[in-house]
């Protein structure tokens, strides 16, 4: 398996790994998880008004799904509320070179992503199980 | 960030010694036995006589009669033409071969081919730790079986098969059996005749030989058909003309291991490592360290992702499962056979040290394996059962940057 220099470099040093600190009003968590892929991943954002302050990432996976959701926790943090709504998969596969075989693996992060919003919004309980 | 590179994947393949290096020069110069071992010139007959000795090294080293050696390109080619060359000369009604499910995939590939030519093949498991029953070998042959073939010492997990039991049940069958012996010989004392053996491959480049030469040793008496045609070297086993370098570099690599030598300095760091490994939490040896050969250890790190431990790991030179596998993401069918779940078996590690490996060798790597795994499963704090079910309280959140 080849793994880009970004890849290498995310995996490595994983900026946005951790949690947000602190609890309360404007934080929310999303899971998403795949059995069959081997992928969990968990976002945790905190929003000022429509503005994301802040994006934390905990992921157990490949060193794809690490990069990649190093990188979505990154290009979170001060971007809009809607982000949370829809990732630029494409982009993301780009960027860090991701094989067409692990785009499930993207798709996991997206909706863990998603799942943050959809609390936010007060729908879903913020956990998606896949496989 | 590049760390210093450690070499721990003996069992794929090995540096070649210096003296073995030496030894092949020496014959591939104009001044060297370069010339044809088969030409019947004077300087043919040099070579030849190169190619005799190492022969005789090699079948010493294995307690053959050198006669019986017919060298190849390696232990790929040697079981290749063991199990389809014995096949093939068997009668048409008696092609029926017993093998097991966790060989070299040069045997299993061979025996899947035997089955597409029209023969039957009976494949017999292991047990958890890894060992082939002598009884269910047994079990297994039937009055049409033409061959029995058995690994020495597998190559994943380094344990010890009772060769020995399985040749008697052989013997009293009437069945010739043929032996894997590439992780074995150098490392564990070889006795073919002694053990009973009808046939036996064997490679150099695992024990510091070059790459590209092997050989397989035939009893006196076995009957045997040749893959290739083209000339009568050899028996018309293997027709072509003899690599006179590669052959003298094969005599030179089997004269330098000695497994009484070898074996307990190649223990003792095995030994070394699994002591330090084994204080990670949750890890596991595949296998049972009673049984194993002196150069192998498989270990299971539960709560990281296999893929991402390897390439955490990317200067330590390990394998996951055989090194012809390790681009295959899929399970190994060895750990597989032995009852680990996939998510085990893809975060299953095979070090395997050797004449270069050093004390300080095993305890960094040993140090570094253990930071990236903590590092790796501190990334995942809070993960589902099903991906950190080796999960301890002493594991705390911490820095996850390596």
């Amino acid at each position: 398996m080849d793994y880009s220099a970004e890849v290498e470099r995310r995996f490595d040093s994983p900026a946005g790994a951790g949690n947000v600190a602190g609890s309360g009003p404007g934080i929310a968590i999303g899971e998403a998880e795949d059995r069959v892929l081997n992928v969990w991943v968990r976002f945790e954002v905190q929003v000022d008004g429509d503005t994301i302050r802040e994006a934390r990432f905990r992921a157990y996976g490949c060193p794809h799904t690490i990069a990649a959701a190093s990188w979505t926790a990154e290009s979170l943090r001060g971007a809009p509320v809607s982000a949370l709504e829809r990732l630029d998969i494409e982009g993301l596969q780009r960027v860090l070179n991701v094989p067409k075989e692990k785009l499930g693996k993207l798709l996991r992060i997206e909706d863990a992503v998603r799942a943050c919003g959809e609390q936010l919004s007060g729908g879903a309980s913020g956990r998606r199980v896949e496989g | 960030m590049t760390r210093r590179p450690i070499y721990l994947d003996h069992a794929a393949t090995t540096p070649v010694d210096p003296a073995v290096a030496a030894e092949m020069m020496r014959c591939v110069g104009p001044d060297g036995p370069f010339a044809n071992p088969s030409s019947s010139h004077a300087m043919g007959r040099a070579a030849a006589r190169v190619v005799e000795r190492a022969r005789r090294v090699v079948a010493a080293r294995i307690g053959a009669d050198p006669a019986g050696l017919v060298f190849t390109s390696g232990a790929t080619e040697a079981n290749n033409l063991a199990i389809k060359g014995v096949i093939a000369a068997a009668p048409a009604d008696c092609r029926h071969l017993v093998t097991t499910r966790i060989e070299h995939k040069s045997v299993l590939d061979t025996a899947a081919a035997v089955e597409r030519d029209g023969g039957a093949v009976t494949y017999v498991g292991c047990d958890a730790a890894g060992l082939v029953s002598p009884d269910e070998i047994e079990r297994a042959i039937r009055p049409d079986t033409a061959l029995v073939s058995v690994m020495r010492v597998n190559n994943e997990t380094g344990m010890i098969q009772p060769i020995a039991a399985i040749a008697e049940i052989c013997r009293s069958r009437g069945v010739p059996l043929h032996v894997d012996a590439a992780q074995a010989a150098g490392r564990l004392p070889l006795d073919v005749r002694r053990d009973g053996l009808a046939l036996c491959s064997l490679t150099a480049h695992k024990i510091g030989g070059p790459k590209g030469v092997g050989a397989l040793w035939i009893r006196d008496g076995v009957a045997i058909a040749p893959l290739l045609h083209g000339g009568e070297q050899q028996r018309g086993l293997r027709p072509g003309t003899l690599p006179t370098h590669q052959i003298a570099g094969m005599g030179k690599a089997f004269e330098l291991a000695d497994p009484a030598e070898e074996g307990p300095r190649l223990a003792a760091l095995r030994a070394r490592l699994w002591s330090a490994l084994e204080r990670i939490d949750g890890v596991r040896l595949n296998g049972d360290p009673e049984r194993a050969a002196p150069h192998i250890l498989n270990v299971a790190f539960p709560g990281v992702d296999g893929e991402a431990l390897r390439f955490a790991l990317r200067e330590i030179a390990v394998s996951a499962g055989s090194a012809c596998m390790s681009d295959n993401p899929e399970a190994s069918h060895v750990l597989s056979a032995m009852g680990l779940t996939d998510a085990a078996a893809t975060a299953s590690i095979r070090f395997s040290v050797g004449r270069t490996t050093t004390a300080d060798d095993v305890d960094e790597a040993a140090a570094r394996v253990a930071d990236e795994v903590e590092r790796l499963r501190r990334l995942a704090l809070g993960a589902p059962a099903w991906c950190s079910a080796w999960r301890s309280a002493r594991l705390t959140d911490g820095p996850v940057f390596g």
